[in-house]
């Protein structure tokens, strides 16, 4: 699908043409006249009061008069122009989509994408499936990225003191800096960077170290990824990082270990362990997974078995693991004291040990290095070393933000040079950032935004660089395991932003400071293989070497003695609150803020949205006597931050959860002032878990958007699932566990769609692996991006009205023995308080347009604005929709969507209830809009996006897929427009032929967004009539089952039954999941074969 | 008796907009100045000019282009190199600034009309543009409205012709019979779906 790489970087003015908005590409007249006029406004116009009013009457009158006379022609459309090129471009075909390999650089890491690139502006990003062992997943950060390229509050100018200057000036300062370098050998210069793993940048920096070798290096990363390389490194006394093959694993331990959510690559995390969890007939084998928690994961969530311990504990866990299992493989380990849950340890521990070279303990980013040290220990003698863990060569990294602050405020650094980050808003509270920065005489910075760290850097001698995004200039990174990828552009800086790359070679004093150039040069390959590497997106390769490595026993006796006496220590603390510091879901560690896709997507886990919450347990609730969306305030030492809050099933007692990267005061449009700032509790000493923290119940409430209030299934079987001894007696137990059926009756009016899907070339369907999702998230905001869903703000969020044509349902399963009341639906305001929700199972799922061959939203539109087509879709037709939305009524499925008010082109900040302005009563800076029309009429009245948000915003949607207006439905259409695009494509192939129809066997089905960015392959779309498709097998499985199927509306979208593996051995052991266990109690036992069990009822019914 | 004129003058404009405010009434013949004074006729009718010379992208994508200046200068740096008429065409392709050429058939945004799998599966220029062949300044021949789409869409054995008759406006059939026959046959043949679900161009 690919086209081949341009020959060189496109000039501006050469070749393509990069535009900076629609109005510039079709030279609309506004635009033009923008650019032609000669004067700015108000400039050249009458400024005599009387008069002008007087005209201006006269002029509105007379525009009103001829307006209604020419009713008549005016009914014709304006005219617009056509523009083509002047010189055609070879190998351009306008309307058609290109696609170019790039890749979006992670901390240590990078996410190989393939861009799609319509008419010069990129519009959507996929995983690029060509990447040896990628699947085409990614992450929802990638998936999101193309909204922060055009986000209109991104760094737009360059600042001197905070006033604009030209680039020019910039790069004479640049230069300055450089010949001062020179002259000093760079002493007072130092450097603040973000981790990443781009070779030009390391090239970069040794050319400048080499320059100047005074200059100092630093390296700062709030959240701290790369403790698993430190730790690796002092585990084996080697420079090495350990590389987790989560998919050659068969029992998994992981302490405190987010390895799916929020570790480095969660993606292909996501991509290895879920090939364990694959199950296709009762004989397969699934892997296990242990975890020890303290929040609630997705790791946790898809667990087997999880402990919730408090943040002080887990240390003690590893090291009663580690005794257990260093001892039992004949090592010597000394004896700890008898911890938490032994039964549970000593059995997890000879599950791990019956599976020597094929387990893995892993220990979570959060955990100090000596806990990974144990870890480490423990897969060397469990024999995984090299199996299910190998360890790649890996260059130490420089110093931190600590050792900056210290130099800062000896007074050492002339010039602070800070390329991207964010330190004012997220540096560890007790360094004073702020002030110290300030004792730099002059600070150089390349941001993103014009964010906190902005803010306090507007001295004089202080200057702001806008920073380019991946997807505006060259750039290289290395993915996790070494393979170098291409950071391609698709367009040209939006707004002349710079690299890092850029900066540090003017720094240097380079010649060539094209980041272009740069890369080039770092690529030393020839032509060839240059051209072969951007077609490909990776170099064939260039992967780390694996290295040997032995345990350093020292260290490992170190790291032991170190968490024993921190452990003795901890036992003399008095029973204080624990505080863990996380990375968000969704805005990371808060450079995602302004991204309103992410900031909308729920939490996986929580399920809110546009807020971070205070999250506790049950428990500790109750005895601090909350409940959800009070006020509280944090106290740690003498630092205070307050927030609402949230009590979250399966939370450790004992402990707070507080989520970094909210409480953005200087952010943008959408992310200033969402949620707190948990950085201001965070310091050097207690980075990811803080110890003796009080807690204060303020006065009042804050509400909190929650997307998901039922937090139980009360026994219905939306969600089946087994364990795998259930699975392997009866296969068939998703169809064993459904409600009771009405009589079957012979419908009087017979469904038009049993005779229409004759004439269908294809029969479109879905299958969801319920086994495999782990409820990330990614595809919520891959369709959100492919359909030109618009946000709708947190209140509206609150009303219901959230806008994604995708949610990931997660429901928690109690045990019904611990005062369960199963009868009575519940929503989380009285759940919060139940006892079953302490130790509850997880499950999630991904619901959307179920396209129910027998639909109930169809009979009931009045206008047939949805329909079936012969294919198996149900179609929405916007432009036929008159909002009664009787459809979303009848929808069991909740999953239609309506746009309440012009979620597109309101600003955000209009989008509060409960009284919505319209354009007659909209107020701008106080002032009503009409007022100021009268002033002056060229003021627009409209109450709509300003015209520089909405011309980058509308750069950003699908073109393939229209734009909803105010009063239509919507909802997922499974990606129609690739569907009749692919389709297209074959009968343009086919000709005067017959050959029409898509066929999986030769790659022409197209794939849904969702599907293809889908890190664990748990959604397959493809055609049902065609026997031999992914999509056919996996619903002939037996765990095959279409949610609600006792109301006969016959998705087109089913679910394959999910399958627990838990270890009869353990002492959390359940025979049966705890939601079947739910189901029994309302529904009767669905193993039972006497009498009239649901399963004898047949599985195929002829409800018409 | 008021009452009653009433409801025949609402009922008297109701039905006038009704019928005139359609596609057949406020676009046919719709023909605006061009800044340039090509002629459909004397390219493609006179000299015999193919459609897809120019408009190069209609087999490939759902748009079909309007040619670049540079593809007017082909011929043009040799003939009639310096005639005042083609001041504007010499210029844009000397600078690249385009030409603004006025657009005439244009489909409501939430229409996804496809070019190219019409003009490969059959389907002729002519039944949605009229004789441009015979046209000096273009002008809107049909009306374009979702009427008028479903009516071939409805009948496709009616509008089918050969492929290599595509960009041949002047081609009739023999007869209606043979267009029938032939229509049927490549119905099968072809398989071409009589699409008539919304999914077919509304998304």
């Amino acid at each position: 699908m690919k086209t081949p790489p341009p020959t060189s970087r496109p000039e501006q003015d050469t070749g393509r043409r990069y535009w900076r908005s629609l109005d510039e590409v079709t030279e609309a007249p506004e635009f033009r006249q923008w650019l032609e006029r000669e004067f700015p406004r108000g400039a050249s116009e009458w400024t005599d009061p009387v008069s002008r009013r007087h005209f201006v009457k006269i002029m509105s009158a007379s525009f009103l008069l001829a307006g209604m006379g020419l009713a008549g022609s005016g009914c014709r459309r304006p005219v617009e122009h056509l523009e083509p090129f002047g010189k055609q471009p070879e190998n351009y075909v306008y309307g058609t989509s290109q696609y170019y390999a790039t890749a979006m650089a992670t901390r240590g890491g990078a996410v190989p994408l393939l861009a799609r690139s319509y008419e010069g502006r990129p519009v959507k990003l996929e995983g690029n499936a060509l990447f040896p062992g990628g699947n085409g997943g990614t992450d929802r950060w990638a998936q999101a990225a193309i909204l922060n390229l055009y986000d209109p509050d991104r760094a737009r100018r360059f600042i001197r003191g905070g006033n604009n200057a030209t680039p020019d000036a910039a790069f004479d300062r640049l230069r300055e800096l450089s010949k001062r370098a020179e002259a000093t050998g760079g002493e007072g210069l130092s450097f603040l960077l973000e981790r990443n793993t781009s070779p030009s940048r390391m090239r970069m920096q040794k050319l400048i170290a080499g320059k100047f070798p005074k200059a100092r290096w630093y390296v700062y990363e709030p959240v701290d990824l790369d403790v698993h390389r430190r730790a690796a490194s002092t585990a084996f006394g080697a420079s090495v990082k350990p590389i987790f093959k989560y998919d050659a694993a068969k029992v998994i331990l992981s302490l405190d270990g987010d390895f799916i959510g929020s570790e480095e690559d969660a993606h292909d995390n996501i991509r290895r362990f879920t090939q364990g969890r694959r199950v296709e007939k009762p004989s397969d084998s699934l892997n296990r997974l242990y975890a020890v928690e303290t929040l609630m994961s997705l790791t946790g969530m898809a667990a087997d078995h999880r402990m919730r311990v408090a943040p002080s504990v887990i240390p003690r866990v590893a090291l009663a693991f580690a005794s257990e299992i260093l001892k039992q493989a004949g090592l010597d380990a000394p004896e700890v004291p008898a911890g938490v849950n032994p039964k549970w340890i000593s059995e997890c521990a000879k599950d791990l040990l019956a599976h020597p070279g094929e387990s893995l303990v892993v220990a979570g980013y959060r955990q100090p290095p000596a806990v990974h040290v144990l870890a480490q220990a423990m897969n060397a003698a469990l024999g995984n070393i090299g199996k299910t863990v190998v360890f790649l060569d890996a260059a130490a990294i420089e110093g931190g933000i600590s050792d900056l602050a210290k130099s800062l405020n000896a007074g050492e650094v002339e010039t602070l040079v800070i390329l991207g980050g964010n330190p004012v808003y997220n540096a560890p509270a007790d360094l004073d950032w702020t002030r110290a920065q300030g004792r730099a005489k002059s600070v150089v910075r390349l941001g993103y935004y014009e964010d906190e760290t902005f803010e306090a850097a507007r001295r004089d001698a202080d200057w702001h660089l806008p920073a380019a995004h991946f997807l505006e200039s060259w750039g290289d990174a290395l993915t996790s395991e070494g393979v170098l990828v291409p950071i391609q552009p698709l367009i040209a800086p939006l707004f002349g932003g710079l690299t890092e790359i850029e900066v540090l070679a003017r720094i240097a004093g380079e010649d060539v400071v094209r980041p272009y150039e740069i890369v080039r040069q770092t690529f030393a390959g020839g032509e060839d293989a240059w051209r072969k590497f951007l077609y490909e997106g990776f170099a064939e390769g260039t992967a780390a070497k694996v290295v040997n490595v032995d345990v350093d026993p020292n260290a490992v006796k170190s790291a032991w003695s170190l968490l024993q006496s921190e452990q003795a220590a901890m036992a003399s603390m008095s029973n204080n609150l624990e505080i863990v510091f996380h990375r968000d879901h969704a805005v990371d560690d808060g450079r995602y803020s302004n991204n309103g896709w992410l900031q909308e997507m729920a939490d996986p886990i929580t399920k809110l949205t546009w807020d971070n919450a205070v999250i506790l347990s049950r428990k500790t609730a109750r005895q601090l006597g909350l409940k959800n969306f009070d006020l509280v305030e944090i106290k740690l030492g003498d630092r205070t931050v307050s927030g609402p809050v949230w009590i979250q099933p399966g939370f450790a007692d004992d402990s707070l959860g507080l989520a970094l990267g909210y409480g953005r005061e200087k952010s943008g449009r959408v992310g200033s002032g969402v949620g707190f700032n948990a950085y201001r509790l965070r310091t050097t000493v207690a980075e990811n878990f803080a110890a003796g923290a009080t807690l204060r119940r303020l006065d009042g409430t804050f509400e909190l958007a929650c997307i998901q209030n039922h937090w139980s299934m009360e026994g219905r079987p939306i969600i089946r699932e087994a364990n795998l001894d259930q699975f392997r007696q009866h296969p068939d137990f998703a169809h064993r566990e459904k409600l009771e059926e009405p009589p079957v009756v012979t419908s009087m009016y017979p469904n038009p769609f049993d005779t229409a899907k004759e004439k269908g070339l294809h029969q479109w369907g879905m299958s969801v692996d319920l086994n495999t999702c782990i409820g990330c998230g990614t595809c919520v905001i891959a369709c959100q991006s492919e359909n030109n869903i618009p946000i709708v703000g947190k209140d509206q969020v609150r009303r219901g009205r959230a806008m994604q044509w995708m949610r990931v349902d997660r429901y928690y399963a109690g045990d019904p023995t611990q005062g369960r009341l199963p009868d009575v639906l519940k929503t989380d305001s009285d759940q919060q308080f139940e006892e079953w929700i302490d130790d509850p199972q997880s499950v999630v799922q991904p619901m959307f347009c179920q396209h129910c061959e027998a639909a109930p939203c169809e009979n009931v539109c009045p206008v047939n604005a949805t329909t079936h087509d012969n294919e198996g879709l149900n179609l929405m037709v916007y432009n036929r929709c008159v909002g009664t939305r009787y459809c979303s009524n009848n929808c069991p499925y909740k999953v239609r969507r309506f746009n309440f008010l012009d979620f597109n082109k309101r600003p955000l900040k209009d989008l509060k209830g409960p009284f919505y302005t319209t354009p007659l009563t909209h107020e701008t800076d106080g002032e009503w809009d009409l007022l100021r029309w009268w002033k002056d009429p060229t003021e627009p009245t409209t109450g709509m996006r300003a015209d520089d948000e909405w011309d980058l915003l509308k750069m950003s949607k699908n073109p393939d897929v229209s734009v909803r207006m105010r009063g239509v439905m919507e909802k997922c259409t499974l990606c129609l427009q690739r569907i009749e695009q692919a389709k297209i494509a074959q009968k343009v192939k086919a000709g005067p032929s017959g050959d029409v129809r898509l066929k999986e066997s030769e790659g022409t089905v197209p794939k849904t967004a969702c599907q293809q960015a889908c890190p664990a392959g748990a959604l397959v779309f493809g055609d049902i009539s065609d026997p031999g498709s992914r999509v056919s097998k996996l619903k002939a499985q037996d765990r095959n089952y279409s949610v609600l199927d006792n109301l006969f509306t016959r998705p087109r979208t089913t679910y394959l039954a999910r399958v627990r593996n838990p270890n009869p051995a353990m002492p959390d052991y359940h025979e049966v999941p705890l939601s079947l266990e739910e189901f029994e109690h309302k529904e009767g036992n669905p193993f039972e074969e006497s009498g009239e069990s649901p399963a004898t009822a047949g599985k195929e019914h002829t409800h018409g | 008796m008021i009452i009653a004129g009433l409801f025949l003058v609402g009922g008297a404009v109701t039905a006038g907009v009704w019928y005139y405010f359609t596609p057949k009434y406020t676009r046919v013949g719709y023909q605006p100045i061009q800044p340039v004074t090509f002629s459909h006729a004397t390219h493609a009718g006179q000299l015999g000019i193919d459609c897809r010379y120019c408009h190069t992208g209609v087999e490939k994508s759902w748009f079909s282009n309007i040619p670049a200046s540079s593809t007017c200068m082909n011929c043009h740096n040799q003939v009639l190199k310096d005639d005042p008429r083609l001041e504007l065409v010499r210029e844009s392709a000397q600078s690249g600034k385009p030409i603004p050429w006025v657009q005439i058939h244009k489909l409501p945004d939430f229409v996804y009309f496809n070019h190219s799998v019409h003009v490969n599966r059959g389907v002729s220029c002519v039944e949605c543009h009229g004789r441009i062949d015979q046209m000096d300044e273009v002008y809107h021949a049909q009306p374009l409205s979702m009427s008028f789409c479903l009516e071939c869409h409805r009948h496709p054995e009616l509008k089918l012709r050969p492929e290599d008759k595509i960009t041949d406006l002047a081609w009739r059939p023999a007869s209606a019979a043979q267009q029938l026959e032939f229509g049927r046959r490549a119905m099968v043949e072809w398989k071409v779906e009589s699409l008539q679900t919304c999914s077919a161009c509304h998304r």
